[in-house]
């Protein structure tokens, strides 16, 4: 039924079982999956170059070292998983990855890293099922 | 003696503070330290401390921290792309400082009734568009990449020069020691590059660091010549970046420890002081020309770089977009109101109404160009493929049909 799923990892527990999810669904399904890392925390605002640069450098190395172990347990799952890394808002960004790439099937993790503002504003997950052009999967 | 170490403390637990905060929230620890800055100091003035007042040695690490900053921003033009787009990044760049340049002073004169000196130093502080403000934006959407963010990135460049210009030459003493400054900077500019080429790999790569005291050395000789001649160490600094800028794309090692030095040790200082001469009640008594000049820095970017946009063909969506970036200030309109304070061509209430008008530019604009005018032209090629990051073995695990 699905064909290609997109799913949000941020390395919290929560992402990592809509990861191991995603890995089940993509065998069932013979479906092409996505792992999503967004880097949320540059500096918006910023006073030099210098500190935007440093912190998506950082961020780009935090990142990467997560998605090549989501891409080691993949494949020790046996499917293939494509990975991006984007910077912005998670929920806007998922979102708007979803749409561009049309994919089929967008799965979050119930809570992820934002825990103190998900309080005030909402969960990314909350967002993402209100603005996703598609079907989406919140893992518990 | 012990007093200067608890103000240190005091100062560097601000700037802790701030760098923890800034983590936190994804804001620019420049934007909470001038908050923090502006709480410590209002607190100070309220309960009669003294620890937020800013000290002699504090005026001079803030003094070199805005020299370096400006060295740093020099040091970012991409001098390829700038070729490639010169034509509508000069006449972008350009505009961009000019008419609110002009617009601001002439507000702050006719309108305002400030003296002409302060009236300068508001165009001077609100012509300024943030190139850090717009790169962290453009990283974002992933138009840094593209033909339109280096256009804008170019633009924003030519706008800082004309700012650093302004304020080096428009309230120098036009005598002998300017003219030994400016030969002196020519001569320094034209020869610096290959001097620190060698010097670099010579002494260079060293954790006693020759390069960031060679770097340090010339801004300090320059920046000194400069304040003998009336004019303001950062112009001979943004100059100095620009013309080796190019050694620092092949040698990200010295930028870096460089960068680490500046934000250690440095920024901390200059923010958090602008943020402590911001007085609250003086802001609230000028709550409506603060408004006004606030208004009137966009109204007058818009107005001369729109139109711009619409003649060198960007799209409509695309031109809205790259004049709301070209609307946005932070740092150098820092600079600029601070170097205004602390030579005495405006007071205090005036500074703070051109802080906060200045960080309002650096928050407003950007967020309506985010939510409203993220350009959508997908077609013209100014957006970038997704990053895949993905070796061959994986091709090796598909599930087989």
């Amino acid at each position: 039924m699905y064909r290609k799923m997109l799913v949000a990892y941020d390395g919290s527990e929560g992402a990592r079982k809509a990861l191991a999810a995603s890995l089940e669904l993509a065998k069932l399904h013979g479906a092409e999956v996505t792992a999503l890392a967004v880097q949320e925390k540059l500096p918006r605002f910023a006073a030099t170059i210098d500190e935007v640069q440093e912190e998506k450098e950082y961020a780009e190395a935090y990142y990467g070292k997560l998605l090549e172990q989501a891409r080691a347990q993949a494949a020790e799952a046996g499917v293939e998983l494509k990975t991006l890394l984007r910077a912005g808002h998670a929920a806007q960004t998922i979102v708007q990855v979803a749409r561009e790439g049309g994919f089929d099937l967008v799965l979050v993790g119930h809570t992820g890293l934002s825990g103190v503002w998900a309080a005030f504003l909402g969960t990314t997950a909350e967002k993402v099922s209100r603005h996703a052009p598609c079907s989406v999967l919140i893992v518990r | 003696m012990e007093q200067v170490w608890y103000t240190a403390a005091a100062w560097i637990g601000v700037a802790l503070l701030a760098s923890l905060l800034s983590i936190r929230l994804g804001i620019s620890v420049a934007l909470v330290e001038i908050f923090l800055g502006c709480i410590a100091g209002n607190l100070g003035t309220t309960f009669g401390w003294t620890i937020f007042q800013p000290t002699p040695w504090i005026n001079f690490l803030a003094g070199f921290a805005s020299v370096v900053l400006t060295f740093l921003a020099g040091a970012e033009i991409e001098p390829e792309a700038f070729r490639r787009l010169w034509k509508p990044s000069l006449a972008i760049g350009f505009v961009s400082f000019l008419a609110p340049f002009l617009g601001c002073m002439a507000y702050a004169y006719y309108v305002g009734g400030w003296p002409g000196e302060s009236a300068q130093i508001a165009g001077v502080a609100l012509s300024t568009t943030s190139m850090a403000v717009v790169y962290a934006v453009m990283v974002e959407t992933g138009l840094n990449n593209t033909e339109l963010g280096k256009l804008i990135l170019a633009a924003c460049f030519i706008t800082d020069l004309g700012t650093v210009l302004a304020l080096g030459l428009l309230f120098a003493e036009y005598d002998r020691w300017l003219l030994i400054f400016a030969v002196v900077t020519l001569v320094a500019l034209w020869r610096l590059p290959g001097i620190c080429r060698w010097f670099f790999s010579l002494w260079g790569g060293r954790v006693i660091e020759p390069e960031i005291k060679l770097i340090f050395l010339v801004l300090t000789v320059l920046g000194g010549l400069a304040v003998t001649a009336r004019s303001e160490a950062v112009l001979p600094a943004y100059l100095f970046g620009m013309v080796i800028a190019g050694l620092f794309v092949h040698d990200k090692v010295i930028l870096h420890r460089l960068r680490a030095t500046t934000f250690a040790l440095l920024t901390p200082f200059f923010f958090i002081k602008a943020g402590t001469l911001v007085s609250l009640p003086a802001l609230v008594a000028g709550f409506g020309m603060l408004t006004a000049l606030f208004l009137m820095k966009m109204v007058t970017k818009i107005v001369g770089i729109w139109p711009l946009c619409r003649l060198f063909g960007i799209p409509v969506r695309e031109s809205n977009y790259t004049t709301l970036l070209m609307a946005t200030g932070l740092t150098f309109g820092s600079i600029s109101a601070l170097f205004g304070l602390t030579h005495g061509y405006i007071d205090q209430a005036q500074y703070s109404i051109l802080v906060t008008g200045v960080i309002a530019s650096a928050v407003i604009p950007t967020i309506i160009a985010q939510v409203w005018f993220h350009p959508r032209e997908v077609s013209l090629g100014l957006q970038e493929e997704p990053v895949v990051l993905g070796t061959s073995e994986h091709f090796l695990h598909m599930p087989e049909d």
